[in-house]
């Protein structure tokens, strides 16, 4: 692949890459009131992931490890309230004072988002898995069967 | 009673990724499937027990008002629609299980964990309370079921996927346009608050928005001239989850139709429902007459029967709206089992194209009698339970003076026998021909004993299941009935969801 042997592509993913991940945190705080949310920050960590695969920083793995965690926290938080009694998806808020950032105000929907962030990047991972695992080069082998989608 | 409902609607989905995370351990992925769907079928029955006498359910999900979040609401057409299919689901898995070692077998890595995610989107599509929500279950059931028509990757199945994906995401499209249509008409999608606001517009509007999700939900439900994608891709996939989709995806799409075109009173569209019930009757079996291959015969009968449960609704009274549910009650399980029945024939011969199979009654006698009883009761004779859907869907339609559709209906019941003696006459009669005359696939041979007994064991309980209805169709009939009742006068419904 092209961009894997840019070092201009290589040098300009790897400055980026914290700047995607501080904007993708930024989403994920934000969504509680404003535009963003687990999906979009998932979005930007999974563009972020496609990107250093192309320009050959890493290799894309663990897709059903992270989709099956965040399906999972994701529906247990959605399931918990209802062992005490609220509704279903309800939240519990916290509400505090921190010195440095001023009062804080979090609920058990962040844990939700984080599963969706988590469901988001594994299915980005799982694309990016199924399309181009294999440098197109190598001698064709038959399809080997994978346990996952 | 709220709780129940929502593990009954997230319990499949995390049950899903549990799965998938277990999937190299072949027990434990067995018994997180089949465990789970136990668990929400055991759940669903339990609802509709409490719903048979404490009246309709509603959750507001998160608190939130019906006007802002999403309502589940379980009243008791959702409670025996989710019974039916959950139970009938659990028997497939079960099924699936025994057929594992077979080459007509899914994949069960993927497809247990992924009939979970199909089984979270059925239950959603029933039990959701707004129209936005039963689009994301429909999405649900459309990318699940796509995934597991197509998973075993052959050429005849990546190729009928591409029609099944592109036209059923075809009517999402239009499904989600007419949500914005309807909610720029309403100012809701809460399905409680249209039943008020839907009857109040002025009739233009109204037939537009009813027209439109006749044609979005007649596209899921494949109703005549849009049932194109169905006869064509159900086939090609393997039995297990063919069996699936027959009993329970185009049903949905019934679901869908009866649910929102009663609930919002579009009796206007009568006609037009009707005319359409009698040509899906007719070109779906007149297509079964001409296949000459088990499972397309079987595909073509899916989109003959959508027919009947169409002139239940069509007729917009409460004897053909309680027909209608009960037709959705007896053919969810019976064309899950002749779909079961059909992969058991694939299995002994190797194939089940009509020409290739002959004399398997001589050579099991067991496949030949689970047949012939689903097939008796699919064609409506008595004492079966189709005899008993079909005797009140008639019943309605003397009483609405609506003779034609009730002569079409007949003739449609006696061209189903026609063809179900055709596959008869081609598969179980006839001198036995060792494995047909087709190749027995690669990997029939390791069919353990004990996953052919699973197989019978859980084909006789779809058939004593579908029998049952015939036995209770009294009871069944009566609950039919007062869940049409509450359907066509939905103050009931409206009150628990707003109340």
């Amino acid at each position: 692949m092209i961009a894997s042997t840019s070092p201009i592509v290589r040098l300009g993913v790897r400055a980026a890459s914290p700047l995607a991940l501080t904007v993708a945190a930024f989403l994920f705080f934000a969504g509680h009131n404003r535009p963003g949310g687990g999906f979009a920050a998932g979005l930007v960590l999974g563009a972020v992931v496609a990107l250093r695969t192309m320009a050959g920083l890493q290799r894309p793995t663990h897709a059903t490890g992270l989709l099956t965690a965040g399906g999972i926290v994701a529906g247990l938080v959605a399931l918990a309230p209802v062992v005490v009694g609220s509704p279903l998806l309800d939240q519990a808020v916290v509400e505090t004072t921190v010195p440095a950032l001023g009062k804080i105000k979090a609920g058990t929907a962040l844990v939700f988002d984080a599963g969706v962030v988590l469901v988001v990047v594994g299915m980005v991972i799982a694309v990016l898995d199924g399309l181009g695992a294999e440098p197109l080069s190598q001698p064709s082998s038959p399809p080997v069967r994978r346990g996952h989608p | 009673m709220s709780a129940v409902v929502a593990v009954i609607v997230v319990g499949p989905l995390v049950a899903a990724m549990c799965g998938l995370l277990s999937s190299r351990h072949e027990v434990v992925r067995d018994i997180i499937t089949m465990g789970s769907l136990a668990v929400v079928t055991g759940l669903a029955a339990w609802l509709l027990v409490v719903v048979n006498t404490d009246g309709p359910v509603a959750v507001r999900v998160g608190g939130w008002d019906p006007g802002l979040g999403i309502v589940l609401v379980a009243d008791l057409f959702a409670a025996l629609i989710l019974l039916v299919a959950t139970a009938t689901i659990l028997l497939v898995e079960l099924f699936a299980i025994g057929q594992r070692r077979s080459a007509w077998g899914a994949d069960p890595r993927l497809a247990g964990p992924i009939l979970l995610v199909l089984t979270g989107g059925v239950v959603l599509a029933i039990l959701t309370g707004d129209l936005f929500t039963l689009f994301v279950a429909f999405e649900l059931i459309l990318v699940s079921s796509y995934v597991l028509l197509t998973h075993q990757g052959q050429r005849g199945q990546i190729r009928s996927g591409m029609t099944y994906v592109v036209m059923n995401l075809f009517a999402s499209t239009l499904f989600l346009v007419g949500v914005a249509f309807v909610y720029s008409a309403t100012g809701t999608v809460n399905l409680a608050l249209l039943a008020e606001r839907i009857p109040a517009l002025d009739d233009g509007l109204r037939m537009g928005i009813g027209l439109w999700f006749l044609v979005v939900f007649g596209t899921k439900a494949a109703i005549f001239p849009l049932f194109s994608w169905l006869p064509d891709s159900y086939p090609t996939a393997p039995t297990t989850i063919t069996a699936v989709f027959a009993g329970l995806l185009t049903k949905i799409g019934v679901y869908a139709l009866i649910r929102f075109h009663v609930l919002t009173g579009m009796d206007a569209l009568g006609p037009v429902l009707l005319v359409l019930a009698g040509l899906t009757m007719l070109v779906g079996v007149a297509g079964a007459l001409a296949q000459d291959d088990v499972k397309r015969i079987l595909s073509f009968h899916i989109v003959s029967q959508i027919g009947y449960m169409l002139m239940g609704l069509g007729l917009f009274t409460v004897a053909g709206v309680a027909g209608a549910i009960l037709f959705l009650v007896h053919q969810i399980p019976i064309k899950t089992v002749l779909f079961l029945v059909g992969g058991m024939i694939e299995v002994e011969a190797g194939t089940s194209a009509l020409d290739r199979v002959s004399g398997l009654a001589a050579r099991r006698g067991f496949i030949a009698l689970m047949f012939a009883l689903s097939a008796l009761s699919l064609a409506g004779l008595p004492p079966f339970s189709g005899f008993v859907a079909k005797l009140a869907l008639v019943d309605a339609g003397i009483d609405a003076v609506a003779i034609p559709i009730v002569v079409v209906a007949l003739v449609g019941s006696i061209l189903t026998l026609l063809s179900m003696a055709k596959i008869w006459l081609g598969v179980f009669w006839g001198s036995p021909v060792a494995n047909g005359a087709g190749v027995p696939p690669a990997g029939s041979a390791d069919l353990r004993p004990a996953g052919r007994r699973l197989m019978s064991v859980a084909t006789a309980t779809a058939v004593t299941a579908t029998l049952a209805i015939a036995v209770f169709a009294g009871p069944l009939w009566e609950m039919s009935q007062r869940a049409a009742t509450d359907l066509i006068d939905p103050t009931s419904y409206v009150a628990e969801v707003l109340g």
